[in-house]
């Protein structure tokens, strides 16, 4: 059976991501500013919010952040990997992102704010230190290094003087324990509603139905005593009792994320993950269906039917029903779990499952209190619904892709998305006379939506970088830096390719030539 | 590969880093780097053969964890090739503790000892040495302590220049960070013994089918 097969496959995906701990793929490094992106955000609470954006193959050190001023505000990081390198011992390092909170900062005035990191693959960076202007939250440059590059006073060999030019006298705040509100700010509400709006789509496809007679059974066998009121009670909690099931698994997913952030950072593991919400998104568009085995579900109603008809039977009845669902619900659920694996954030992954669950269950509830006459009817529009859902999963395959690509791959990769989303929108399906005004709305979103895809494509083989102006080397604009050691011959293994001269050196230190 | 063509690229190079000098991203980097500076400083320290046909140039950090791991391979390389000239550039950028280990090892030069100055230095354990710890390893290491500190009092000035004409090199180069090894005309960060190996043969048999 085919769909037994690619179940298996993505199962086995799944598990290769997961198990395979090894070594991240080499990667050039970059430019400092390249490597480690500072942006400092002012949240609600007046506190400043410090964002890394970390490039791939990249870590900052946590012990070398640090924030300098005049009344500086302390700075919280939350615990890093343990890096624990056999020479070197362990020191707590970040990858991908780091968001540090600085307490109440005041509003004008300015703060230097210090940190460090190294690539994976050999080399490590100057201290990089930004001045922040508070009224403003704009970074300025302030140095590179700790002012090696001024004159400097000439080290002596008594221990005495070591101490008084020892270490830098800056007046650090050091790094404090995880902040504990970090949970309750930033788009944790958006998250969760936006958990909560899928949970509500996926209830309007047919992913929902398997539940509805399990728990239409366990309403009947609570006997002629179901009034309205009770009927809510027992459908409430199968619904939390089912949320909660979905908690767990967020919980679950969000730990082993956590654990496996390095690797999941790693080009191939993109590129596996890519291929799973690829693979989501195609079973969205029915090519094939995901689902868990029919027995289970036979299995799970068995066992509980005894209890049927009180709270406690509800409960574990919900509990149970989050792992029966029904064809359509397994790709989202997946991706969601991977989703949540990538934050490796346990609370937030918890709470966003379970926003998931309550939103799919919100209609068993209105089913359970009111009967049937409520739930919509199924038709062309369900159809849409997963269609959409799979055109979110093919957004976050090519986010997933292209994070392991260079840039300049983005323009095709968006060209050929949108090309797509034009094709779903019906650009290219004929319409005659009779077609409603709606219908050539669509259709005219959809050409001009096929005509930018087509562009940035185009764009794309010229040369052209940047999205907004992917024509602009028409006009004689910026080219990608054509300059190539051209058929520089003799191989000297990967490491050593031949590459483009000194405006990319800094990009590919890794044997780039260099001068002569 | 004609030399007309590298010469194109190096002028092409150098075009692209007075642009970046003008952009103004790197003051530091307000000269054209002089290649034979780069190559033939009489202050920097030397190592392997002073007639070797492929010169490699070391710039590192003494607090710089892969420097550590390559100066070991790096120096295995040159002894058995034993036809490579090694350049010594001290860029201590990392910590402020990096400072004093470099002026402690090029002071150690005035006594003919900065190799084992240096080694010593690269084969502290530890992720960031302090310089209490950098100048107890180079005590262990045999240096003569009196003779030490009476260098470093004379020639401070010069240790001071050298370190700052290399700063001002490897900015011109637009490197990035440590270590960073030029070999040849290659540029390379961390290499393993047989990435130093490949490099080198690649780098001659370039010189060479010139």
């Amino acid at each position: 059976m085919p769909e037994k097969l690619i179940h298996r496959t993505i199962l086995a995906i799944v598990c290769l991501v997961a198990l395979l701990g090894g070594a991240a793929l080499a990667q050039a490094p970059l430019p400092v500013d390249d490597a480690f992106r500072l942006l400092v955000r002012r949240d609600a609470d007046a506190g400043l919010r410090l964002e890394w954006q970390i490039a791939s193959g990249h870590y900052l050190y946590r012990d070398k952040i640090l924030v300098a001023g005049d009344k500086a505000p302390a700075v919280a990081t939350p615990p890093g990997e343990t890096k624990d390198d056999p020479n070197f011992g362990p020191t707590e390092i970040y990858h991908d992102h780091l968001t540090a909170r600085l307490g109440e900062a005041p509003p004008s005035g300015s703060l230097r704010i210090t940190y460090q990191g190294c690539a994976e693959d050999g080399i490590c960076y100057p201290p990089v230190t930004k001045a922040l202007d508070l009224a403003t939250l704009e970074l300025s440059e302030v140095e590179t290094g700790f002012g090696f590059g001024a004159t400097r006073e000439v080290a002596t060999v008594t221990p005495a003087s070591l101490a008084a030019t020892g270490e830098p006298a800056l007046a650090t705040a050091a790094p404090a324990a995880p902040d504990p509100t970090s949970l309750m700010t930033g788009n944790l509400a958006w998250t969760l509603a936006a958990f909560l709006g899928f949970g509500l789509l996926l209830s309007l496809t047919p992913c929902v139905f398997p539940m509805i007679p399990i728990l239409s059974g366990m309403l009947a066998r609570s006997g002629e005593s179901l009034s309205a009121r009770r009927g809510f009670g027992l459908s409430s909690v199968y619904v939390v009792a089912m949320a909660l099931a979905y908690a767990a698994l967020g919980l679950v997913a969000a730990w082993s994320g956590q654990n496996l952030q390095v690797v999941l950072q790693a080009p191939w593991a993109l590129g596996l993950m890519a291929a799973v919400f690829t693979l989501l998104a195609l079973s969205m568009f029915g090519l094939f269906e995901l689902q868990v085995p029919a027995r289970w579900t036979g299995w799970i109603a068995g066992r509980t039917q005894g209890r049927a008809g009180s709270i406690a039977g509800a409960a574990a009845l919900g509990f149970g029903s989050a792992l029966i669902v029904g064809p359509c619900v397994t790709p989202p659920l997946a991706a969601a779990l991977l989703y949540v694996a990538q934050t490796g954030d346990g609370a937030r992954g918890a709470a966003a499952l379970f926003a998931l669950g309550l939103g799919m269950g919100l209609p068993l509830i209105v089913f359970g209190t009111f009967g049937g006459r409520f739930l919509p009817r199924s038709g062309l529009w369900l159809v849409r619904v997963k269609q959409a859902f799979g055109l979110v999963f093919l957004g976050l395959a090519a986010a997933m892709l292209l994070r392991a690509l260079p840039e300049d791959y983005a323009l095709p990769v968006w060209g050929v998305g949108a090309l797509g989303v034009a094709a779903f929108l019906g650009a290219f399906d004929a319409l005659d006379a009779a077609t409603g005004w709606g219908r050539r709305l669509q259709k005219s979103a959809g050409l001009a939506l096929a005509i930018y895809g087509a562009t940035l494509i185009v764009g794309f083989a010229g040369g052209a970088t940047d999205p907004l102006r992917p024509l602009a080397f028409l006009a004689g604009g910026r080219r990608r830096p054509g300059v190539r050691v051209a058929g520089a011959g003799g191989s000297v293994g990967s490491r050593l390719r031949p590459g483009p001269v000194h405006g990319e050196c800094r990009r590919t230190p890794h044997s780039c030539l260099l001068y002569r | 590969m004609n030399r007309r063509f590298f010469l194109g690229l190096a002028a092409a190079g150098l075009a692209g880093s007075s642009a970046f000098v003008l952009a103004g991203t790197r003051p530091a980097m307000a000269k054209a780097v002089d290649v034979n500076a780069v190559l033939h400083d009489p202050e920097a320290p030397t190592g392997g053969n002073p007639k070797g046909d492929v010169t490699i140039v070391a710039f590192f950090d003494y607090n710089c964890p892969y420097c550590k791991t390559s100066a070991a391979d790096l120096a295995r390389v040159v002894k058995e090739d034993g036809k490579i000239r090694l350049v010594y550039k001290d860029w201590p950028i990392l910590t402020e503790a990096s400072v004093q280990g470099a002026q402690f090892a090029l002071a150690a030069k005035y006594q003919g000892k900065y190799e084992t100055a240096h080694n010593a230095l690269m084969g502290i354990s530890g992720r960031r040495s302090s310089g209490d710890a950098m100048l107890e390893a180079i005590k262990a290491s045999g240096v003569d302590m009196n003779r030490l500190q009476a260098d470093l009092t004379s020639h401070g000035q010069k240790i001071s220049a050298l370190m700052q004409r290399n700063h001002a090199q490897a900015l011109g180069l637009g490197m990035n960070g440590t270590p960073t090894y030029l070999i040849g005309s290659f540029r390379t960060s961390t290499l393993d013994y047989r990435g130093f190996k490949e490099a080198v043969a690649e780098a001659r048999r370039r010189q060479t089918a010139k």
